[in-house]
C-alpha cells in the first residue's frame, strides 16, 4: 500500500509539472492554431535566469518571479516579432519558426552558462528529512509544494479565462478572430497577451521541474517535459484547458504506474507505454478527451 | 504577367536538349564529388543519404500535408536492419537494403493505420510516439540491437564487391555512388508518383480533404499508401546511413531530434518540390559544419536557428520553390496537348 501510495505521489507530481506545461501550449494553440514547440525551450532559458539569479545571491521565490518576467516578454515579443508577420500564410511557417526557436533558445542558454548541468534550488524545503507520511508513505514537502504552485495556477487562468474582461477577449479571440476584431476586441494584442502568459506559466513549470529532476538542470531538461506536455495537451484536447490538466495528470500517473507494476515494460519504456495508450484512447476521440470537433465549411 | 524569354514546347527538341544539358551537369558534379578527398567525400555521401531521407518525409509531409515527427524511427528502423543483417547474420550489404525497405514500409502502412480517424496535430502525436518509442526499444531488446551500448558493423565487411575492382580503403567512394544512384532512382520514382494519379490524389487530400473525399478520393488508403511509402525510402536511406556511418547507438542519430534535422531540411530546400529535399540536406550538412567553422559549439546552434527563421521570412517556398519561381520568369515549358503530339506523328 504505501509504495503505491509512493507511485501516486509520485506520478501525480510530475503530471502536474506535465499539466501546466500542456496549459501553456493549449493557451498558444487556441490563439494562433500551433503548438509552440519552443516552448519548453523558452522555459529552459528563463529557469537558466532563475538559476543565474540565486547563484548571484537572490532568494530563489524572487528568481521564479523574475523568469516569470521574462518568459512574459519573450513569449510576447517572439508573437508580435516573429509569429504574426507569417501566421496567416500557413500553419507550417509558424512550425519552422516554432523550430528555429527551439535550436536557438537551447543553444543562446548553452553559450551563456555553458552546458554543465546547474543545481537549481527548491522553492520548497528540500531536504532528506522534510516529509509527512501519509498512510505510510513518505510524501515530500517539494512535491506537496508543487501540487500548491500547480493548483494556484491553475485557479488563476480559470479566473482570467471566466472572470475577467482580458479572459473574455482571449476567448473571443480564440473562437472567431474575425468577429472579435469586429466587436472591438484588439485582437493583436490579445494574442501578445496570451504568448506572454505562455511565456509565464512555461517558465514556472521549468522552475518547478529542474530541482526534481535526476539530472538538475542541463540543457536537455526540458525536451522530455515538452513531448509529454505536447502529448498531455493532445490527449485532453489541444483547446481545452481542462483536457491538458487530465491530460498531464492521466500522464504522470500512467509513467509511474507502468514503471512500478508491468514488468515487462519496467523502467525501459515509461515513455513508450504511456503514448501507446494514449494513442489507442485517440482512436476512439480523435480530438482528445475535451477537445470540440472541428467544422468545416465547404 | 510577364512573358518569359524563352518558351519550349514540351517534347520538343529544344526541351531534349536542355534536359541532356541537365544530365550532364548532373552527371559531372557527381564526378566532380567522387573526386575530392575523402573527407569532402564522406560529407556529400551523408547529403545523398540525408536527401534521401528528406525525399521520403516529403511523400507525406511536403504532397499528402501529414506532419510526421517520428521519421527518426523509420530511419532508425531501416539503419538497424543494415546492421543487424550485417553483423550478426553475415548478410551481404546490399541485400540488407531491400529488407530494410520494405520494414519500413510495413511500419509506414502501420503508422498510417490510425490517420483513417486521427487528423492534423493529433495525427502528429501518433508518429511523435513511434519516434519516442524508437530508442527505447533498441534499448529494451538488447540481445539484438547491443542496447545502448550500440553495435558496431566491422569495416571489413562494408568491402566495396570486387566488380567494382575498388580497394577495401576506397570504400567510401563506393558508398557515395551507391547512395547517388538511390538517390536517383528515389527522384524518379517520386517525379512520377506525384504526376501520377495518385499523387493528384494526395495533393488533394493536403489541400482540402473533405473536398478530395467527395471527389472519389479514397482518404484512407492514400494515407496509409503515402506513410507506407515514405516511411520505406526514409528507412533506405537509414540503411545507407548505417554503412556510412559504421556504428549504431539508440541515442546517436534516431532520436526525435533527428526528425527535427529532417523536416528542418524539408522546409528548408522546399517542401512538395522534387529537388528540395536535395537542396535541405545540403543545408543541414553543410549550414551546422560552416557556421561551427565561423564559431564554436553553441553559436552555431544560434546561427542555425537563425537561419531557419530567416528563410521562413525571406524565402517561404524553400530554396527550390524561390529557383523554380525564378527559372519560369526565364524559361516556360508549354505543355503540348496529347491532340498535338498526335498530329506530329502523323
Amino acid at each position: 500500500m504505501d509504495i503505491f501510495l509512493e507511485r501516486l505521489f509520485d506520478g501525480v507530481t510530475n503530471g502536474a509539472v506535465y499539466a501546466i506545461m500542456a496549459m501553456a501550449l493549449v493557451v498558444v494553440f487556441r490563439g494562433t492554431g500551433t503548438i509552440n514547440f519552443a516552448q519548453g525551450e523558452m522555459a529552459l532559458f528563463t529557469t537558466y535566469v532563475a538559476w543565474w539569479l540565486t547563484v548571484q545571491g537572490q532568494p530563489v521565490w524572487i528568481a521564479a518571479l523574475v523568469a516569470a518576467a521574462v518568459g512574459f516578454v519573450l513569449g510576447a515579443v517572439t508573437e508580435r516579432t516573429l509569429i504574426r508577420p507569417i501566421r496567416k500564410r500557413n500553419d507550417m511557417a509558424s512550425l519552422i519558426v516554432a523550430l528555429g526557436l527551439f535550436t536557438g533558445f537551447n543553444a543562446l542558454a548553452g553559450l551563456i552558462w555553458n552546458s554543465e548541468s546547474k543545481n537549481m534550488p527548491s522553492l520548497f524545503p528540500a531536504g532528506q528529512d522534510d516529509f509527512t507520511t501519509v498512510g505510510g508513505a513518505r510524501l515530500y514537502f517539494d512535491a506537496l509544494g508543487v501540487w500548491l504552485v500547480v493548483i494556484v495556477l491553475i485557479g488563476a487562468v480559470f479566473f482570467l479565462f471566466n472572470r475577467t474582461r482580458l479572459g473574455l477577449n482571449m476567448r473571443a479571440v480564440a473562437d472567431n478572430p474575425e468577429s472579435a476584431a469586429l466587436a472591438g476586441v484588439p485582437t493583436g494584442r490579445i494574442l501578445m497577451l496570451g504568448w506572454g502568459l505562455a511565456g509565464i506559466i512555461g517558465s514556472f513549470a521549468g522552475v518547478l521541474i529542474a530541482p526534481l529532476s535526476a539530472h538538475q538542470l542541463g540543457l536537455t531538461t526540458m525536451f522530455p517535459i515538452l513531448i509529454y506536455a505536447s502529448a498531455a495537451a493532445l490527449f485532453g484536447g489541444l483547446d481545452s484547458p481542462v483536457g491538458a490538466v487530465v491530460g498531464g495528470l492521466a500522464i504522470g500517473l500512467l509513467e509511474a504506474m507502468i514503471t512500478g507494476y508491468v514488468g515487462f515494460v519496467g523502467g525501459t519504456l515509461p515513455q513508450t507505454a504511456a503514448l501507446v495508450i494514449i494513442v489507442f484512447i485517440l482512436l476512439f476521440k480523435p480530438t482528445g478527451l475535451f477537445g470540440t470537433r472541428q467544422m468545416e465549411r465547404l | 504577367m510577364n512573358s518569359p524569354r524563352l518558351a519550349v514546347a514540351q517534347g520538343s527538341a529544344r526541351h531534349r536538349a536542355l534536359q541532356l544539358g541537365g544530365l550532364a551537369l548532373v552527371a559531372l558534379v557527381l564526378l566532380w564529388g567522387a573526386a575530392q578527398e575523402p573527407f569532402r567525400v564522406g560529407q556529400l555521401t551523408s547529403v545523398l543519404i540525408f536527401a534521401i531521407a528528406i525525399s521520403g518525409l516529403n511523400l507525406a509531409t511536403g504532397y499528402t500535408g501529414l506532419l510526421s515527427i517520428g521519421h527518426s524511427a523509420f530511419f532508425g528502423l531501416g539503419a538497424y536492419t543494415t546492421g543487424v543483417l550485417v553483423v550478426t547474420y553475415d548478410v551481404e550489404p546490399m541485400l540488407t537494403l531491400p529488407v530494410a525497405t520494405v520494414l519500413c514500409f510495413v511500419l509506414g502502412f502501420l503508422v498510417g493505420l490510425p490517420a483513417l480517424r486521427i487528423r492534423g496535430l493529433y495525427l502528429a502525436l501518433v508518429t511523435l510516439a513511434v519516434g519516442v518509442a524508437f530508442p527505447e526499444l533498441v534499448r529494451r531488446f538488447t540481445d539484438l540491437t547491443g542496447g545502448a551500448a550500440g553495435m558496431v558493423i566491422r569495416s571489413k565487411q562494408l568491402a566495396p564487391p570486387e566488380w567494382t575492382g575498388l580497394s577495401l580503403g576506397q570504400r567510401g567512394v563506393w558508398l557515395y555512388w551507391v547512395s547517388a544512384v538511390t538517390l536517383i532512382a528515389v527522384l524518379l520514382l517520386v517525379r512520377n508518383l506525384t504526376r501520377s494519379r495518385t499523387g493528384m490524389a494526395m495533393i488533394a487530400t493536403r489541400d482540402n480533404e473533405a473536398a478530395a473525399a467527395s471527389s472519389g478520393v479514397h482518404i484512407a488508403s492514400v494515407k496509409t499508401i503515402v506513410f507506407g511509402l515514405s516511411g520505406a525510402i526514409t528507412g533506405l536511406a537509414g540503411g545507407l546511413f548505417a554503412m556510412y556511418v559504421g556504428a549504431l547507438s539508440p541515442d546517436g542519430s534516431f532520436t526525435l531530434l533527428k526528425s527535427i534535422e529532417l523536416i528542418t531540411g524539408l522546409f528548408v530546400g522546399g517542401a512538395a518540390t522534387l529537388y528540395g529535399p536535395v537542396a535541405g540536406a545540403l543545408a543541414v550538412v553543410f549550414i551546422p559544419y560552416y557556421s561551427s567553422d565561423l564559431a564554436s559549439g553553441h553559436l552555431s546552434g544560434i546561427i542555425f536557428g537563425a537561419v531557419l527563421i530567416l528563410i521562413v521570412f525571406l524565402m517561404p517556398e524553400g530554396v527550390v520553390g524561390v529557383l523554380n519561381r525564378v527559372m519560369r520568369r526565364f524559361v516556360r515549358v508549354t505543355p503540348t496537348s496529347p491532340a498535338q503530339k498526335k498530329r506530329k506523328t502523323r
